[in-house]
């Protein structure tokens, strides 16, 4: 165990410093001076050329490389060149923005995913199957942006039940206020995801043999679903939740702006906008530790819901 | 019956006994940024920081609010002051007791002089160009300010007047906070820096030494929406009362319809023109360039862009301007005659003239819509589209030919003009701005009009170079986009807007929500 995480660990480095240099390299290639956009199209050249200066834009390439990696090696992920802030403390003040919807948006995923997945299952080629199928695939093809307008509409303008400005914050009605009209519109994606593999996972462990041997020698029916089938199709359950956090993060993007919530969607386009060198490099590792971080996790859990999953 | 009427009496009792809703005093402004950017008004040069920064600080003179020309040039922080025949020595008498926010004290010529030598400086300001022409600012007492010129600068009053560089910050603050003045700003406007929250807000509240009385909103919440839909969904729901409008007619008509609501297209327009670079094949070949201005149709791109948020443009300077000509001789249209000068130029079959264009949304739908016109008579528009900031990048390094830019400037010939057409602007040198097409046609008349002291001569001068530029095709101008606002028929902005340099509805100490 202790060897599989120190491996684990060490590859997590070798991945951040490839994602690195990768992001050093690929926010410089892409055109756009920081120094022009922030000091605007009326600036002349010189105040353009000393701004480039103070923000150390005009060292040579392989210079600029070495300062950041020096600092990135000492924790220093810069300042940002728009707000003049630490990198890190922009991103953590967003951070739990995005890290609460996303978690609270795949609980419901999972929460909504699985029953209905198991269900489908037992009552495979019923109409209900066919609904949830069909329902599924509407979630997984539906563009998440489309949805969370006609959240809004919905539930905002027609039922005025919830904020547009889903950015409350202070007491637990405002939170609930804030959270779920953004969560459901992520959570139903997930759930869609966690519907389709939960039901095809359930039903390849319902024609096992053992599942056949429970029901010829009288175990209850719930027990031999919830307990004996559920059970051994977590793993791919979990590797599809794993592999989704991913996913959600990204998707948080568009969500966090059409719900106008701060996170790390809007400020990796506001960086993107500026050409922030700085801040997207600190960007691109938050996703790529957050990424691996879940990785880890997901092999972690095998262990723990299956143990016959030995991690060496 | 009677139970009834009791019943009704009750009713009719306590609906006037219920406490008269308190009036309300938070106004919530929704700007279409992800965020703030830099809230230094020596160097925020984005809509959304600019129409914020006014709020809090003034100029030594201001356009009235809601006005944009020079002609409405009034007191600020200077109540009086006069200049030398010439116009080279400027003296300014300042208000007395003005306070500066958060209590750095009394605003005085100190201040003033440091707030202008902060502008002019480029390591603090995006606005140093402007002040190129200032010798000398000196404080003669603790209210009077002395600007000296080293010639006569057309318009001067505008660039101490509350717009970029001659917004007034207090030099204390400025001083001690250093890089950290963007994250706290300090002026002397109704209203103060409270709190920024990333991506969310800026709250502002109410300066209650407002030199011209305490506001009558106590709290200002400019909120950052990027999203067009959910801006206007929040102004539905109520939760926003102003908002900055997706900048197209459609936005326009469907807002006008929503109850209680008032929408504005204001100025200053922006001004959409196409820079042909005068230098490169085959627009150094007149007759091509000719041909493009007679291939566009005007009237064609305002019917196209609706004609209650824009216009036609009259000359290669805004309309509107001090010293525009309103009836510059622009190329009509006339499609024949630019299929004949192709022909004559060599060019039988159509030529292809290449264009790096930005995917804004509002951008883009122009110049495919010209891309439209110009296949007409044979040009071919080969359009390469990139993201704004790499659009920026890219035509600032002569790699398109034909440039669309639109802008809007202080409203004075000679800052578009300089921009735009003057030699010493061009792209790629080291004085550059944004002087696109490489035009030089009309260097004397800009120069000579910049120093001109008598304004009928310097009108005149400003009409000459006009037509030698139109006449030269160094860019052909198309049409004026206005900036498009909504706010909820509640609010009493206190004044009659018909635009702001700001690029926001200024919020007066007298703007209030009425019943």
């Amino acid at each position: 165990m202790t060897a599989f995480l120190i491996r684990r660990l060490a590859f997590a480095c070798v991945t951040l410093f490839a994602v690195l240099t990768l992001v050093f390299v690929l926010v410089r290639i892409v055109p756009g001076d920081p120094a022009q956009l922030i000091l605007g199209d009326q600036a002349s050249r010189e105040a353009i050329v000393a701004l480039r200066h103070r923000l150390g834009l005009d060292l040579s390439i392989t210079e600029q490389y070495r300062v950041f990696l020096v600092g990135a090696l000492k924790g220093d992920w810069g300042v940002s060149m728009v707000t003049g802030q630490p990198v890190i403390a922009e991103v953590l003040r967003v951070l739990p923005w995005t890290i609460e919807l996303t978690l609270v948006s795949l609980v419901l995923g999972v929460a909504a995913g699985v029953p209905m997945g198991v269900y489908a299952a037992i009552h495979r080629n019923r109409f209900f199957d066919y609904v949830a199928r069909i329902v599924s695939l509407l979630g997984l093809s539906f563009p998440a942006f489309v949805a969370a307008i006609l959240l809004l509409l919905m539930f905002a303008i027609v039922l005025p039940w919830f904020p547009v400005i889903s950015a409350r914050s202070g007491s637990p009605t405002a939170w609930f206020q804030s959270i779920t009209l953004p969560a459901i519109n992520l959570g139903l994606i997930s759930a869609a995801y966690i519907m389709r593999v939960t039901r095809s996972a359930m039903l390849e462990v319902l024609s096992e043999d053992y599942v056949r041997t429970a029901r010829a020698k009288g175990v209850p029916w719930p027990v031999i679903i919830w307990r004996h089938s559920l059970r051994n199709a977590l793993i791919p359950i979990i590797t599809v939740v794993g592999l989704y956090l991913g996913i959600l993060i990204g998707n948080s993007v568009l969500t966090e702006i059409v719900f106008n919530r701060p996170g790390l969607g809007k400020l990796i386009i506001g960086a993107l906008n500026q050409r922030d060198y700085p801040m997207l490099q600190g960007m691109m590792v938050i996703y790529t530790m957050v990424v691996v971080l879940v990785n880890l996790i997901t092999d972690l859990t095998y262990g723990l819901v299956d143990p016959r999953v030995k991690l060496q | 019956m009677t139970k009834g009427l009791t019943l009704t009496a009750v009713l009719a009792l306590a609906m006037t006994a219920t406490p008269a809703l308190a009036q309300k005093t938070t106004l919530n402004i929704g700007m279409g940024s992800a965020d703030a950017g830099k809230l230094d008004p020596h160097i925020a040069s984005a809509t959304p920081d600019k129409g914020l920064l006014q709020y809090m600080f003034n100029g030594l003179v201001r356009i009235k609010p809601g006005q944009v020309s020079p002609d409405f040039i009034e007191p600020d922080l200077a109540e009086s002051w006069e200049s030398n025949k010439a116009a080279t020595e400027w003296t300014f008498k300042l208000r007395h007791g003005v306070q500066c926010q958060h209590d750095y004290g009394e605003f005085t010529s100190a201040d003033a002089v440091y707030s202008l030598k902060r502008a002019s400086n480029k390591a603090t300001s995006s606005y140093s160009n402007d002040y190129s022409g200032v010798k000398d600012i000196e404080a003669l007492d603790k209210y009077t300010v002395k600007i000296t010129l080293k010639n006569p600068i057309a318009g001067f009053l505008g660039y101490v007047a509350n717009v970029n560089g001659g917004n007034m910050v207090c030099k204390k603050a400025a001083e001690e906070m250093g890089d950290g003045f963007a994250k706290k700003p300090v002026g002397t406007g109704p209203f103060e820096f409270a709190e920024y929250r990333p991506q969310q807000y800026v709250k502002l509240v109410a300066n209650k030494k407002y030199f011209r009385g305490e506001p009558q909103i106590k709290e200002i919440m400019y909120r950052y929406i990027p999203a067009d839909s959910s801006r206007d969904l929040a102004f539905q729901s109520g939760e926003l009362d102003m908002i900055y409008g997706k900048q197209d007619q459609t936005w326009y008509d469907r807002t006008a319809k929503l109850p209680d609501t008032k929408v504005v297209a204001m100025e200053p327009a922006e001004m959409s023109t196409l820079f042909l670079n005068i230098t490169q094949k085959p627009l150094d070949d007149i007759r091509v360039r000719e041909a493009i201005a007679y291939g566009v149709d005007r009237k064609g791109i305002v019917a196209f862009k609706g004609a209650g948020s824009s216009r036609e443009a009259v000359s290669v300077v805004p309309s509107g301007y001090l010293g525009t000509d309103e009836y510059a001789p622009l190329f009509p249209y006339d499609p024949a005659k630019a299929k004949e000068l192709l022909k004559e130029a060599g060019y039988p079959n159509g030529v292809t003239v290449k264009t790096i264009h930005t995917t804004l949304t509002g951008m883009q739908t122009f110049i495919e819509a010209i891309q439209a016109q110009l296949k007409k008579v044979g040009i071919n528009l080969d359009i390469e589209l990139v993201e704004h900031a790499t659009y920026h990048a890219q035509i600032r390094k002569d790699l398109s030919p034909l440039v669309h830019y639109q802008a809007g400037r202080f409203p004075v010939a000679d800052v578009y003009l300089t921009q735009f057409y003057d030699s010493a602007s061009t792209i790629g040198t080291p004085t550059a701005v944004t002087n696109f097409s490489h035009c030089n046609v009309a260097d004397k008349e800009i120069r000579a009009a910049r120093v001109e002291t008598d304004p009928v001569k310097q009108k005149e001068l400003w009409k000459t170079a006009q037509e030698k530029i139109i006449k030269a095709v160094c860019g052909v101008p198309v049409y004026e986009q206005l900036q498009l606002w909504a706010w909820h028929t509640n609010l009493d902005l206190g004044y009659d807007l018909k635009g702001s340099l700001n690029l926001s509805p200024p919020i007066t100490e007298k703007t209030h929500f009425v019943k």
